[in-house]
C-alpha cells in the first residue's frame, strides 16, 4: 500500500529513503504518529544523514517524506520541496551561529519566513529560552551552553512547522547539558510543535521523547515506545553499550542536610543526594543505573541506603551475564542481576520483592 | 618632468587599477565560488586556465587582447560598430590590468569562500532563505575580508602593469601613459631622473596598497573567529 493511501492522520510522519554515500548507505522506512519523536543508535548509524533526509539536502536520491502531516517529497507526484520551503526548524549538532551578526540579527534571520507569526514566534523563542539578556551580545561572547540556547531559538524564531534537533547536547559537558535539557523541555512541553531529536544518549532517549527510532548502521533496527525499545532483548546490546539506565522523573518535596525527597507523579518517594539546595516543587531528573538497584526477598532491616520500595517482579529476561529483572514498584524499574541471584532469591513474574537503592545511586541528569 | 604630468600618472594608473579591479570583481567572485563548492570534472583545468594571465608573458597576453579587441578581431569589430573603440586608448590598458590581476583575484576568492563552512548556508536555507539570500546575507559577508583581500591583490597587480599594457594600450602620454609605461619611456629617451621619479611614485603606490591588504585585511577571518572560544 502507498503510503498515502493510508488515512490521512493529522500528524503522520513516514519517510522513506535510500542514500548511498561513500561506503556508508541509508536505507530506512519509517513511520509515526508522535509528536516528539528521536532517532537513536550510534555515531554513524546515519541519524544525521536521516536528517539531512528530512531537510531535503538530499533530493538526488529521491526520498519519500511525508513530515508531520506535511507532505514534502514524494517521487510518485514528482513533488520535492526546496530547502527553504519546508518550514522546518534545524539546530546542527555544532550551533553553526552565523558569527557576522550579534544574537539578535541571528535570531532574527528566519524571522521573513514566519511572516506576520514573526513576531511573535521571536518573542515567544526569547521567553521560553530566557534570551533577553543576551540579544546584544556578539556571538564569539557566547558560552556554550548560550550558544546552544541561541541556536534553538533562532530555529523557533522562524516560525518552523516542526523542530529537528540534532545532538542538542551532546557538544555539552555534563554540567552545562543539566542547564540546556530543562530548556529542551520547556520547548517541548510549551510550544505544541512536532521534534524530531537525535540523540545517542539513551537517558536522553527515554526522557525527551514519546517514540523512538533505533538506527544501526543505517538501518532503522526497532521503534516505538522509548522505555519498551531501549530494554528490549534486540536493542539491549546496544543502549547498554551508550549507557542505558533507569531514568526517573520527579519532583522535590522537601531539602535538607544535603539531601532531598522527591516524590514521581505516581507518589513513589525517594531520597535523592542534593549538594546545592533544591526548591520544593523543581522538576528533578534522576538516573539509576540497572546494576545499582538490588532486590531483597525480604524487607531489610536498618541499612543505609535511603530507600527500600516494595514491588513486584513484572518479568526477568536474561541478558549478557546474568538477567534484566524489571519490577513495577510504583515506577518501573530495571535491576541487574548474576543468574545466581536470580536462583537465590526465586524470582518469577509476580513474586514480591524489595528493591534496595542508595540515594547516592540516583544522579540527577537535569 | 613637472608635477603636473606626474599627478597625471599617478592619477591615470590609480584609475587604469582600480577600473580594471571592479570589472575582474564579478567574474572572480563567481568563479571562486563555483570553485570553491564544488566538485566537477575538468575543475582543474579550468584551474589551470584561470592562472594562465599570471605565467603567460605578459607579451603574449597583450598580442592575445590586441588580437581580440583589433579592428578586425571577433570582439574589436563588434565593439567598432558600437562606436567603442579599446586599442591604444586607456580602456585596453584596463582590460590588460583586470587580466593579468584576475588570477590572483579568483584565487583570493576561491580561498575566501572554502573557508567559509558550508553548513552555514544550508542553516541559512532551512531558515527559509533562498540560495541568493544564503549568498549574499551569510557566505558573501563571511568571505568579503578574503574577497577584498583578493581586490587590493588585482588592484597592486594592476598598478604595475606592463608588458601586455604596453601591447595594446601603447605609450601615449597623458592618455594612457601609466607609471610602468612612464618609467619605461623614460629610460627610453635618457631621463634617468625622470625614470627614478616615477619609480618612486610607483614603490609609494604599491607599498601602500599593500600595506592597506597586510593590515587591515588579513587581521582576522571572521568565517573561523566564533571557533576561538570552547
Amino acid at each position: 500500500m502507498s503510503p498515502r493511501d493510508a488515512a490521512p492522520v493529522g500528524r503522520e510522519t513516514f519517510v522513506r529513503a535510500r542514500v548511498e554515500r561513500g561506503g556508508f548507505a541509508l536505507d530506512v522506512e519509517l513511520r509515526t504518529e508522535a509528536r516528539v519523536a528521536v532517532l537513536f543508535g550510534p555515531s554513524g548509524s546515519g541519524k544525521t544523514t536521516l536528517f539531512e533526509v528530512l531537510l531535503g539536502l538530499h533530493a538526488g536520491s529521491r526520498p519519500t517524506v511525508r513530515l508531520a502531516g506535511r507532505w514534502l517529497d514524494d517521487p510518485e507526484r514528482r513533488l520535492s520541496t526546496r530547502v527553504e520551503a519546508r518550514g522546518l526548524g534545524w539546530v546542527p549538532q555544532e550551533p553553526m551561529l552565523f558569527p557576522h551578526l550579534d544574537v539578535a540579527g541571528n535570531l532574527r534571520f528566519g524571522g521573513p519566513r514566519a511572516g506576520s507569526g514573526g513576531a511573535r514566534a521571536l518573542a515567544d523563542a526569547i521567553e521560553v529560552l530566557e534570551l533577553g539578556p543576551l540579544l546584544a551580545r556578539r556571538v564569539d561572547q557566547l558560552s556554550g551552553g548560550e550558544r546552544s540556547r541561541v541556536a534553538l531559538g533562532r530555529a523557533l524564531a522562524s516560525g518552523p512547522q516542526a523542530l529537528l534537533l540534532d545532538e542538542p547536547l551532546a557538544s555539552l559537558d555534563l554540567a552545562l547539558r543539566a542547564r540546556v535539557l530543562p530548556y529542551l523541555l520547556r520547548v517541548r512541553d510549551h510550544l505544541d510543535l512536532p521534534i524530531f531529536y537525535i540523540t545517542h544518549d539513551p537517558d536522553e532517549a527515554q526522557l525527551v521523547g514519546e517514540w523512538v527510532a533505533v538506527l544501526d548502521r543505517g538501518r532503522v533496527v526497532a521503534c516505538g515506545e522509548p522505555r519498551a525499545v531501549l530494554w528490549s532483548r534486540a536493542v539491549l546490546p546496544l543502549s547498554e553499550s551508550l549507557g542505558l539506565e533507569n531514568v526517573i522523573e520527579a519532583r522535590v518535596t522537601a531539602c535538607a542536610d544535603g539531601a532531598a525527597r522527591v516524590a514521581t507523579p505516581s507518589g513513589v518517594e525517594l531520597s535523592v543526594p542534593a549538594p546545592a539546595p533544591l526548591a520544593e516543587g523543581e522538576p528533578v531528573r534522576l538516573g539509576l543505573p540497572a546494576r545499582d538497584v538490588l532486590l531483597a526477598a525480604e524487607a531489610p532491616g536498618r541499612i543505609s541506603a535511603r530507600n527500600v520500595l516494595a514491588a513486584r517482579v513484572v518479568a526477568v529476561e536474561p541478558a549478557e551475564g546474568g538477567a534484566l529483572v524489571h519490577v513495577d514498584a510504583g515506577l518501573p524499574l530495571v535491576a541487574r542481576l548474576t543468574h545466581e541471584a536470580v536462583r537465590a532469591l526465586e524470582l518469577a513474574p509476580g513474586r514480591p520483592v524489595y528493591c534496595v537503592i542508595k540515594a547516592h545511586s540516583l544522579r540527577r541528569l537535569a | 618632468m613637472n608635477e603636473g604630468a606626474l599627478a597625471g600618472m599617478l592619477a591615470l594608473t590609480s584609475r587604469v587599477a582600480a577600473v580594471a579591479t571592479l570589472l575582474a570583481l564579478p567574474p572572480a567572485v563567481a568563479l571562486g565560488y563555483v570553485l570553491a563548492r564544488h566538485r566537477f570534472r575538468g575543475r582543474a583545468l579550468v584551474q589551470a586556465l584561470v592562472a594562465l594571465p599570471m605565467v603567460l608573458p605578459p607579451v603574449a597576453v597583450g598580442l592575445g587582447l590586441l588580437w581580440l579587441f583589433g579592428r578586425r578581431g571577433p570582439l574589436g569589430a563588434l565593439l567598432e560598430a558600437l562606436g567603442i573603440e579599446v586599442i591604444f586608448t586607456w580602456y585596453a590598458a584596463v582590460l590588460a590590468a583586470a587580466l593579468v590581476g584576475f588570477p590572483l583575484f579568483a584565487r583570493a576568492c576561491e580561498q575566501a569562500f572554502a573557508a567559509v563552512d558550508a553548513r552555514y548556508e544550508r542553516v541559512a536555507r532551512s531558515l527559509g532563505a533562498s540560495p541568493i539570500r544564503a549568498f549574499t546575507r551569510i557566505t558573501l559577508p563571511l568571505a568579503g575580508r578574503g574577497i577584498l583581500y583578493g581586490a587590493l591583490l588585482a588592484f597592486a597587480r594592476g598598478l604595475g602593469e606592463f608588458g601586455a599594457t604596453a601591447i595594446v594600450a601603447g605609450i601615449i602620454p597623458g592618455r594612457t601613459e601609466t607609471l610602468a609605461l612612464g618609467i619605461w619611456s623614460r629610460i627610453q629617451m635618457g631621463d634617468d631622473a625622470g625614470a627614478r621619479a616615477l619609480c618612486a611614485a610607483s614603490f609609494a603606490l604599491a607599498l601602500g596598497a599593500m600595506l592597506v591588504a597586510e593590515l587591515w585585511l588579513r587581521r582576522e577571518p571572521p568565517a573561523t573567529a566564533h571557533a576561538a572560544r570552547p
